[in-house]
């Protein structure tokens, strides 16, 4: 039935390309002498980096063949972003194995003290490039907290006016806060459409370009989201309802689209993801009213992610959610060894049992090697729920 | 109306024909290498035994690993669904199914035929029939006799590994430092029940819960299963066949 297809978007046809033609850009960038960050984390403000005239890279990664090559180094059973994102940095091509070309362009490194594996990966990217580490609270709900990552974004500011030479004014912050609010209202827009029944876009469609939020430009990005808007928000209205699915839990990064399309070649169709590729990257605007420092302060330290203690806030956020693009089912997604979203499950699956949502939980990594028995859950829970 | 289930299992492939929903005719054959033939095989026993033509069958569905390369059938449904329509149908008031089968187990929830809700082993043979194999060859006992072994110790050994490799291992060093076969065997027989015992614990399997699998055939592992959950199972007289009953009745429906 071709009713049952999704629609090309002509949108993402060109998104094939912003990988080779963004890789050009930053190689020229870096010939004239601008400075390239690598970041891991929706923790680290991009407004502080671009305000200082650097441009940024995401560097998770989300490719299986990189996993053995930190694996001569990391141990195996930590998480496969963990393992991926190492292997692809420390890559030296001896293997056999390529590693996409940005992972060795970045002139330093801006991590954050978010999950134990992350953390003690940092110290030994530190042997290979430059790496700056922001120390997070994990107890964010608290003034002093807040104090706290206000005094860590203010030295990373510094750290960023020394590398790139350039004084971050507060003008440029306030330019680069308005810019990156733009993008957030952008992506609202575009989950709006999907809150349609059925949604006019496929989780997978959206994947592709959030996997890329934090690897192009702003204005590329923006460009391609505003072209997707206009081409989704034009789809005629279709007819057969799908079962509605959020994703929740841990990111997807580039090379990992494993779930993403198994749910959606199983009848499903995921209309909202509240992970790092997902919600939880755009949710919240930085106030343009505030101080610039402390509005980005209060905004980044409310991000819900399992290193934080109480995370309630990310509960709360799961039932709105649920509600607003009124889903059918949850599936819980988890990277296998990724501990704080392991064990938050507990918590999510009992605040969905009370607001009567079916929830199915996926412990998974990088590799082929459970399709079959993600496969079997996932046809069983679309039964269950349709 | 007449239709078949087909259950495309890791160790046996089991066939059912459902005659008008109430006649059950069923074959249950070795999987082997070759699923599509032993899918094949299964089929023709209950054509035969019903003595029915091919072309007067309405439906057929599969179900199990294997259900996806059965070309003939009509559709298929997962394992999960097909176990709880299968068991509903020859137990009513069914509220919980736990399934050990060769390659995982699982654990389904029920209301009036319906799953709501399930959790599987994860994905390795810690808690299936794969261990209950492996860990009886370590302790040179055919896995017919192990039952009866079981139910025969006083004092089961501790067997604590969840890897079926290592416990295999740990099998053997109970040999070693002189524990009783008997109580080597009711110490396998207590892990894996422990271990399925906690996933129905986490789904909240109280009461007229049905064990099904060809691991319900074991007396001693429905025993320990019983122990750890504090409740009475309900064994159906052919366990291994409510998988492709369950499908056959979802092409009837």
């Amino acid at each position: 039935m071709p009713e049952e297809n999704m629609q090309c978007f002509k949108t993402l046809e060109y998104l094939k390309n912003s990988y080779g033609e963004r890789i050009h850009q930053i190689s020229d960038e870096r010939k004239s002498g601008k400075k390239l960050v690598g970041t891991f984390c929706l923790f680290v403000p991009d407004e502080i980096i671009f305000a200082a005239g650097a441009d940024r890279v995401i560097l998770c990664g989300g490719k299986n063949d990189t996993v053995s090559i930190a694996e001569q180094y990391l141990p195996r059973n930590i998480c496969p972003l963990v393992k991926s994102s190492f292997g692809s940095i420390v890559n030296d091509g001896c293997s056999g194995i390529k590693s996409c070309s940005h992972f060795s362009m970045v002139d330093m490194i801006v991590a954050e003290n978010t999950c134990d594996s992350k953390k003690k990966m940092y110290e030994l990217l530190g042997d290979y490039v430059p790496t700056y580490v922001i120390d997070l609270p994990q107890r964010p709900d608290t003034p002093e907290a807040l104090k706290y990552f206000l005094s860590e974004l203010e030295k990373f500011r510094d750290a960023m006016e020394q590398l790139t030479g350039n004084k971050v004014t507060t003008e440029g912050l306030r330019q680069e806060i308005r810019s990156s609010n733009e993008t957030r209202q952008l992506l609202h827009r575009l989950y709006e459409l999907r809150k349609r029944d059925p949604s006019p876009i496929s989780g997978a469609d959206v994947l592709k370009i959030l996997q890329k939020q934090y690897f192009l430009s702003p204005d590329k990005l923006k460009e391609y989201l505003q072209m997707l808007i206009n081409e989704v928000g034009s789809v005629e209205p279709g007819q057969v309802h799908k079962p509605r699915i959020m994703i929740s839990g841990c990111p997807m990064p580039g090379g990992n689209t494993k779930v993403t399309e198994m749910i959606e070649s199983k009848g499903g169709v995921i209309v909202t993801e509240e992970s790092c590729t997902g919600t939880r990257s755009f949710w919240d605007l930085v106030d343009e009213n505030k101080e610039p420092m402390t509005a980005l302060a209060e905004r980044y330290i409310k991000i819900p992610c399992s290193c934080m203690s109480p995370n309630d806030r990310r509960i709360d956020n799961i039932l709105e959610l649920a509600r607003e693009f009124r889903i059918d089912g949850v599936i819980y997604y988890t990277l296998q060894f990724c501990h704080g979203y392991n064990i938050e499950k507990q918590k999510v699956q009992k605040a969905l049992k009370e607001a009567g949502i079916p929830m199915l939980s996926i412990e998974t990594d990088y590799s082929d090697s459970d399709v079959e028995q993600i496969g079997l859950r996932i046809d069983a829970f679309m039964e269950m729920i349709s | 109306m007449i239709s078949v289930g087909i259950d495309a299992g890791s160790a046996t492939t089991k066939a059912v024909l459902v005659k008008d929903d109430s006649s059950i005719i069923q074959s249950i054959r070795s999987t082997e290498f070759d699923f599509v033939s032993a899918a094949e095989k299964a089929y023709e026993d209950v054509l035969e035994i019903a003595g029915i033509d091919r072309k007067e069958v309405d439906h057929v569905y599969s179900t199990g690993y294997g259900r996806n390369s059965i070309k003939f059938a009509d559709g298929s449904i997962s394992e999960i669904t097909a176990h709880a329509k299968g068991v509903h149908h020859l137990y009513p008031d069914v509220e919980g199914i736990i399934d050990i089968g060769g390659q995982d187990s699982k654990v389904i929830s029920v209301n009036k035929g319906k799953v709501t809700d399930f959790l599987m082993n994860d994905k390795c043979a810690a808690g299936t029939g794969k261990f209950v194999e492996y860990t009886a060859r370590a302790l040179e006992v055919p896995i017919e006799e192990l039952a009866k072994m079981a139910l025969a110790s006083k004092s089961p050994a501790g067997i604590s590994s969840m890897c079926t490799v290592f416990a295999e291992s740990e099998v053997i060093s109970l040999r070693a430092k002189g524990y009783s076969k008997e109580d080597i065997a009711a110490g396998i027989i207590e892990s894996i029940a422990r271990r399925v015992a906690v996933m129905a614990r986490q789904i909240g399997l109280k009461r007229n819960v049905a064990f099904v699998g060809g691991v319900a055939k074991n007396a001693a592992i429905k025993a320990a299963l019983e122990k750890e959950l504090g409740i009475s199972l309900y064994v159906l007289p052919e366990p291994q066949i409510t998988g492709a009953l369950g499908a056959a009745l979802h092409g009837s429906n």
